[in-house]
């Protein structure tokens, strides 16, 4: 006899709303209904009402995680439509921003997966590295969450202090690399908990266009990064982690190793940053006409389509998230599983429901 | 000639094309979305999103995004009298976008029944349509 279990709207492993209906039979899934429809906030119809500028700080409260690359992708498909240039040295601010971000998204998200995984002190070794890189992000920009660095055509602020971001990334480098890699990949508790464990084939990550870690994960080699490079991703050298097993354990893998490209990154940057201006135009004017832009966030492809009928005030503003293509395929990977094991995979495609609602 | 003008020479040929940074763009008002998704899907491109807009004449204008080998192809099509078969059952990356477009622009994607992804059971759909309706009265400002 099978039975229906409501998980949700509030997920045991987040702070966030989501609904889960698992239908089993004894302790195995049979099915899963998803609902995500809580957090809807029309935000696309909202910055279809607002200035160009004022649709920046919008765009920055859809996500409070990666909320940097919201306005970095929407600032991208303005300046595509009005034509224009970013300094080298704004470029160079973004993609140190954006990895910082993607580094304290990361931690953030292994954190959580410890937590599930009913490992405390792996959760508290995981918010003690986020938290260096809160503390450096606050320093940078004022702000923990929403750091209003972005802005079209620039940057907001410089870089004040670009030794303590190098001393940052070097920390975090070698905390992941000595620290949680080994226990994240060594450690039995964790293993028996990942290995195996909701599993998503190549041909079914790429059917529903699942993106990100998530895809890589699966042993498709996609990342914005590399192939439709943006910022100054062209002019640094870094590896795109994949693994083939497509498990809980290859996606946590797959981040834990994407911190230490990120950590490369941010140094090699940081000492490339030619001096110069950072800021765009006081005032941008927008021709009639429409541009997309894409950029890789810590969840994944994130994907803008802004178009203009050459007012001030964007007349269509889309915006795709990650999370909005990976959390449709936590249900194939739940079928079969067990009962148990619910929470920690829909955990481990590191969904958020804020950003799929928006 | 390359896989993305394979891919368009298979969908429709002789339709207005254009090429800008971000990627390419194929205009067809009357394009056969089934054919493209059935290409695409064969030439494993990823649906990367479909965004809709609404139009003066109360169709909904659809742009298909694909990725192809980390390349952008862009879709554009019109919906006939507010409808267009859906693709979900081709292509399954579809099936929350058109749940999610038939909430916010009410387009009538053929073939199955949608449920709602974003609204409330109580709410109607088409939310983000009622901007084209005070456009209309307000002259074009939003």
């Amino acid at each position: 006899m099978s039975y229906t279990i409501p998980i949700g709207p509030y997920h045991p492993a987040l702070e966030e709303p989501c609904k889960v209906q698992v239908t089993c039979e004894g302790e195995t899934v049979q099915d899963v209904a998803l609902s995500v429809r809580y957090n809807f906030r029309g935000v696309e119809w909202l910055a279809e009402r607002r200035n160009y500028q004022q649709a920046v700080a919008l765009v920055e409260r859809v996500c409070g995680i990666c909320s940097n690359v919201h306005t970095l992708t929407f600032c991208a498909a303005v300046e595509r439509l009005a034509g224009l240039t970013v300094s080298e040295r704004a470029q160079y601010i973004r993609t140190i921003v954006v990895e910082l971000e993607r580094l304290a998204s990361h931690a953030l998200w292994a954190g959580i997966a410890a937590e599930v995984i009913g490992f405390q002190t792996l959760f508290m070794t995981c918010f003690a590295l986020r938290e260096q890189l809160m503390d450096l992000l606050e320093n940078m920009s004022g702000n923990r969450v929403h750091y209003g660095m972005n802005c079209i055509g620039g940057v907001t602020r410089d870089l004040a202090d670009p030794g303590a971001v190098l001393d940052v990334a070097r920390n975090v480098r070698q905390a992941v690399g000595d620290r949680l890699i080994p226990l994240f990949a060594n450690d039995r508790t964790v293993r028996a908990r990942c290995a195996g464990i909701g599993k998503l084939s190549r041909e079914l990550a790429l059917a529903w266009g699942v993106v990100g870690p998530n895809a890589r994960a699966s042993g498709l080699i996609e990342d914005i990064r590399r192939t439709s490079p943006y910022a100054a991703y062209d002019k640094l050298d870094f590896e795109v982690p994949v693994e083939t097993t497509g498990d809980v354990l290859a996606r946590v893998v797959v981040r834990l190793l994407e911190m230490v490209e990120s950590c490369r990154i941010i140094e090699q940057a940081v000492e490339a940053a030619p001096p110069g201006p950072i800021h765009g135009p006081d005032f941008v004017e927008v021709p009639q006409g429409e541009a997309v832009a894409r950029s890789e966030a810590p969840r994944g492809e994130l994907f803008y389509y802004v178009a203009s009928d050459g007012t001030d005030v964007p007349c269509r503003v889309k915006i795709r998230t990650p999370s909005f293509v990976n959390i449709p395929v936590v249900r194939p990977m739940m079928i079969g599983a067990n009962l148990a094991d619910v929470a920690l995979i829909n955990a481990s495609i590191d969904p958020c429901y804020s950003c799929t609602s928006r | 000639m390359d896989k993305i003008e394979e891919i368009l020479n298979s969908i429709c040929q002789g339709k207005s094309r254009e090429e800008k940074p971000e990627g390419r763009w194929l205009e067809d008002p009357a394009l056969d979305v089934e054919k493209m998704a059935v290409v695409m899907v064969e030439a494993g491109a990823r649906l990367v999103t479909v965004s809709a807009s609404c139009l003066d004449t109360g169709e909904f204008r659809l742009i298909y995004h694909w990725d192809v080998d980390g390349s952008l192809l862009n879709c554009v099509t019109l919906t006939r009298q507010g409808s267009l078969p859906g693709i979900a059952g081709i292509c399954p990356a579809a099936q929350w976008i058109e749940m999610e477009i038939r909430d916010y622009y009410a387009v009538n994607f053929t073939g199955r029944d949608l449920p709602s992804l974003m609204l409330n059971d109580r709410d109607s759909a088409g939310i983000f349509a009622r901007k084209f309706q005070r456009r209309q009265k307000t002259g074009g400002r939003p």
